[in-house]
């Protein structure tokens, strides 16, 4: 078995007729920070919750660590869900509390010193009077209390202010940093991603268009400009070309630089929005 | 995890003891103030003996005052079940599914069913505490007024029979597992809370419609023809009447012997006359059949073991809930 900290093999989740996830494989290393991409829909919330047990696949397997997960929560894994559950009743010294009641390895210390990051959080304040910032603090704290080897953090940053999202990310460097810690999480920011993450899987779908190191992806991707009306002849696979009056513009993947078009390398923002612009444009086709 | 749930629960459970000692205390008040009243009205003896054999306004008196307060103390015994599968158990999973908080303790290191069980037996245990203590202290003081209040009306009378034995507690059973089923089923608290409260009143009507229909009812003859209560004892149910023959097998048609003794012009009948024109035309002894009182006990076990039985079913469909939830 792949002792990977995450190691995915032909995964596929259906809820019904619709496929969810097909035929995932991807690997993730030890201690990168892999953003998770891809359009609304696209499968990213039902990745994670498969990756931390909460859902078993309908076919294919997990292992983090190299041990299978099925269908509970693995030890070794932490999962910060899109609602950011508390208990809104708590206050946050009882929500540590509760923590700490609820797992078998829970280090009180490494949640705490979670809390007094940044501005820190008043611990008798009760959840519910929390700003977004000092929630996902909390359940980011939650989820550090369990030791995780591998974090799974699904739109971490949505619904958070500029200094917020800075601030969140900033503890989750923090966390790889000091324990190596593998992180897996999803977001629509890009330009915040790009600065922590060195790894990226691209979901569409349910499949994974483009997994692996950000640099070695870009190195792997141009755009190509040329003039309007001439076909782009290259070896490589256009991903999304779009067209205007005077030039035509494509991401294309491997291959040779064709003659005659300017190439540059795309950033990781380009590149996404390359792939989410085809995406889109080939369900429009399928209408 | 216990104290997990514990928390959670903790506005349940102040609402519950607050509740409880208010209960108490105004139980306790009250059946004091009445004791004072039978002491006041000379009527002690009459709590053992019926008001037929302690005639006279005190009694009656002390009837208008304190029979229906008491007689409201056994319906509220009866209320609370509902209110508690509706209060407690309805919202014990549905509020988490609703909310999302779910998601929040599955994505702890504890077991779906760990998780499941301390929710339920934590919640469970100080409403049916409350339970206990409140038949207890109504029960305590139907007994200080004994044959003066609904006691007076036998084991099968509906609010005391439902009032005391194991029923509140079956009752209590029964509808807290419905509240948790139908709550984990269909994730929202209002639903489960209507289809709580609708499920329970109509299994608890049925079922006590057909209370009766469990009990072998015994025969008790008279030769006394015209008193319809005729060697029935106090508290006795009386589900069927007749007439029996000189030989006794019973009579199928006693209205058509009777008609042949209403005299032709409207005169008064002694009950002498009626009684031998009756035995001429082969009524020889009336009959009733009545349930006997011993029996209350079995039909009270009857009963809650149904209720019981419905229990462990709904215990098993909210495992099955809980676990298919994602």
């Amino acid at each position: 078995m792949n002792a990977s900290p995450v190691h995915a093999e032909s995964v596929a989740k259906h809820f019904g007729r619709t496929r969810a996830l097909d035929d995932c494989t991807f690997t993730l290393p030890e201690g990168s920070v892999t953003g998770l991409v891809g359009p609304n829909g696209a499968g990213k919330t039902t990745l994670l919750s498969l990756i931390a047990g909460l859902a078993k696949p309908t076919s294919g397997s997990i292992s983090v660590h190299g041990t299978a997960v099925r269908g509970r929560m693995h030890p070794d894994v932490s999962l910060l869900t899109q609602r950011r559950p508390l208990y809104e009743q708590f206050t946050v010294r009882e929500m540590m509390r509760a923590g700490a009641a609820m797992n078998d390895r829970w280090s009180a210390s490494r949640a705490d010193e979670m809390l007094d990051l940044l501005a820190g959080v008043d611990k008798d304040a009760q959840v519910r009077t929390l700003s977004a910032g000092a929630r996902t603090q909390v359940a980011i704290a939650l989820a550090l209390g369990r030791l995780p080897k591998v974090l799974l953090l699904d739109e971490p940053l949505s619904d958070l202010d500029p200094l917020a999202r800075d601030e969140t990310l900033r503890l989750v460097m923090a966390e790889v940093a000091e324990r190596g810690t593998t992180v897996l999480l999803s977001s629509h920011l890009l330009t915040d991603l790009g600065d922590v993450c060195d790894h990226l899987l691209l979901l569409d779908e349910g499949r994974v268009q483009v997994s692996g190191d950000i640099d070695e992806i870009l190195g792997d991707h141009q755009i190509v400009v040329g003039a309007a009306g001439v076909d782009l002849e290259t070896d490589g696979v256009v991903v999304d070309s779009s067209h205007t009056a005077r030039q035509t513009t494509a991401l294309v993947r491997g291959g040779s630089v064709p003659s005659g078009w300017q190439t540059t390398h795309p950033d990781l923002e380009a590149l996404v929005m390359g792939y989410l612009r085809a995406s889109r444009s080939r369900r429009f086709a399928r209408q | 995890m216990i104290w997990t749930v514990w928390r959670q629960q903790r506005p349940v459970f102040i609402t519950l003891a607050t509740g409880l000692v208010v209960a108490a205390a105004a139980i306790l008040l009250l059946r004091a103030g009445m004791v004072a009243d039978l002491h006041a009205g000379n009527i002690v003896d009459c709590v053992r003996r019926s008001m037929e054999s302690c005639r006279g306004e005190a009694a009656r008196d002390f009837q208008k005052t304190w029979y229906d307060l008491i007689h409201i103390a056994q319906v509220v015994v009866i209320v609370v079940p509902a209110l508690i599968g509706v209060f407690i158990g309805a919202p014990l999973f549905a509020r988490e599914f609703e909310q999302g908080t779910h998601v929040l303790a599955f994505t702890q290191s504890v077991s779906r069913t760990r998780w499941m069980a301390t929710k339920f037996l934590v919640a469970a245990f100080p409403a049916l505490l409350f339970v206990a203590v409140l038949q207890l202290l109504v029960r305590s003081w139907v007994n200080a007024a004994g044959e003066l209040g609904p006691l007076a009306g036998g084991p099968y009378y509906f609010t005391t029979f439902e009032a005391q034995g194991v029923s509140p507690i079956a009752y209590t059973l029964f509808a807290y597992t419905l509240g948790v089923f139908v709550g984990a089923l269909f994730k929202r608290t209002l639903v489960a809370i209507t289809l709580t409260l609708g499920v329970f009143v109509a299994v608890r009507g049925a079922l006590a419609l057909r209370r009766e229909d469990v009990v072998e009812p015994i025969r008790v003859l008279s030769n006394d023809l015209t008193d319809p209560y005729a060697a029935v004892e106090r508290g006795q149910v009386v589900v069927g009447t007749g007439f029996l023959d000189a030989k006794g097998a019973v009579v199928a048609d006693p209205s058509a012997a009777k008609t042949k003794c209403v005299p032709n012009a409207p005169i008064e009948v002694s009950v002498e006359d009626r009684t031998a024109c009756w035995q001429q035309n082969g009524l020889a002894r009336s009959f009733r059949d009545v349930l006997p009182i011993d029996q209350a006990t079995t039909v009270h076990l009857l009963e809650a073991s149904i209720f019981a039985g419905l229990a462990v079913l709904f215990v098993l469909g909210s495992v099955w809930a809980v676990r298919r939830q994602v």
